[in-house]
């Protein structure tokens, strides 16, 4: 062998594996990248292959599995889960000449944005724990001294703008997730309705404000002819019920209520989902009926993992 | 994993690379019941840098780092099924409920490094 194999997408390997991604997602695209992770013959394991799709749509195919009907239904798999929204990462079985392999699945999709409009005191936390959950953080406001890098050490980008048209440096889009708390209900509402005229649409839209801060807003954004449908689209008040006070409170809230959103939770304590307590012990002053579970006093169950 | 676990990761496997160094890469592909991480949590495990991300900590962590200086030495993949499901009261770090399983990979360096490239070459070439 020769070093020219060196630059060969047959070496495709974690380090290259990682950087493929990185550049594709941070560019917009998708990526989907496969790792045998399971074949009797073991020289096979490890193998990779990726499939990175560009906004454009614009496919592009790198590595080796081994054998060409095997690289194909690698490929194909990937396909599949670069195609599905709801696709998730893990082992799918490809099965080549009656032989099957396990084929591990990773999907990366474009990084998500938060846009936080409005550079005050509860954006500051916001901004912070935004690029923690991964996203790229993008705060604006029209004025200099509030937007700026010692406030916002963490913020992907810094944006000066005016509120009468304040998205004309930021491009929204299906994976912007955008929150106003700007420093007066006059600049939320401006950049609302903006947002809400936008195509295609933020991801999300949360707005803070009290009840009837939201309900004046509404009111005028019906006058002008935003309709009802897309008005309950809005999450205002903006955050998840938790009793949030303080603007790093405020921040929790908000956060709690994207990752709610995103990985499909109800926004309850565990506690009262799980029902520990009352499921499996019962309670010595209640009655054989009236106990609910209880069934071995504690003791485990096959199914109780 | 989020862009910033990736991108964490992504410079550790670049520091290693550069400096010559071949480390091992833990990937959860699979989990059953309660497990700390899920699937596609990943442990760089580096032997002079130590640690980069986790598989879940105390819960069978070690086993898998055990797995993983194995493979520094023979260069060969393994597949690691780390079992949660001890009784609580033995104590034992490993009561989260679930079984995982973990795929142990060596992270190549690919420059100068003559005899592993033609091993991955012979083994994932052909056929283009």
């Amino acid at each position: 062998m020769n070093t020219a194999d060196a630059a060969s997408p047959n070496t495709l390997g974690p380090f290259e594996i990682s950087q493929l991604m990185l550049t594709a997602t941070a560019n917009g695209g998708s990526a989907a990248s496969g790792t045998l992770v399971g074949a009797s013959d073991h020289n096979l394991l490890g193998g990779r292959i990726a499939l990175v799709c560009n906004p454009g749509d614009e496919l592009s195919r790198t590595g080796a599995l081994g054998s060409t009907r095997l690289n194909e239904a690698g490929f194909a798999e990937l396909m599949t889960a670069i195609g599905d929204k709801r696709a998730k990462d893990g082992i799918r079985t490809l099965e080549v000449n009656n032989e099957k392999f396990e084929f591990y699945v990773e999907i990366r999709r474009p990084i998500r944005e938060l846009v936080v409009v409005g550079a005050g005191h509860v954006a500051q936390p916001m901004a912070h724990i935004g690029a923690l959950l991964g996203y790229q953080v993008t705060v604006l406001d029209d004025r200099p001294d509030f937007a700026t890098r010692e406030r916002f050490p963490d913020a992907q980008r810094l944006v000066r703008t005016d509120f009468t048209d304040p998205f004309a440096e930021v491009t929204l889009h299906e994976r912007s997730y955008l929150i106003l708390v700007t420093r007066g209900h006059k600049y939320d509402y401006e950049c609302l309705i903006r947002a809400l005229r936008t195509n295609p649409r933020p991801a999300y839209i949360g707005m803070i404000g009290s009840r009837r801060r939201v309900r004046a807003t509404y009111l005028q954004l019906l006058e002008e002819g935003i309709d009802r449908e897309l008005l309950a689209s809005i999450h205002a008040p903006v955050g998840l019920d938790i009793g949030a006070e303080t603007p790093e409170e405020i921040a929790v809230s908000v956060a709690a209520e994207l990752i709610m959103l995103d990985r499909g939770g109800i926004g309850s304590s565990l506690r009262d989902l799980e029902r520990v307590t009352s499921r499996f012990f019962r309670d010595p002053n209640l009655s054989q009926g009236e106990n609910e579970g209880g069934r071995h006093e504690g003791q485990f169950n096959e199914t109780d993992t | 994993m989020t862009y910033e676990d990736d991108k964490t990761l992504a410079e550790a496997l670049k520091t290693a690379r550069e400096e010559g160094r071949v480390c091992a890469l833990a990937t959860i592909v699979g989990t059953r019941g309660s497990t700390p991480r899920k699937v596609g949590a990943r442990m760089l495990v580096d032997p002079k840098e130590g640690l980069t991300g986790t598989i879940g900590g105390g819960c069978g962590e070690a086993e898998v780092i055990e797995s993983a200086y194995r493979v520094l030495k023979t260069g060969f993949a393994e597949r690691v099924r780390v079992d949660l499901t001890e009784d609580f009261t033995t104590w034992s770090p490993a009561v989260c409920g679930g079984v995982m399983d973990v795929f142990v990979e060596p992270v190549e360096v690919q420059t100068g490094d003559q005899e592993q490239l033609s091993k991955e070459s012979r083994t994932r070439a052909p056929n283009r």
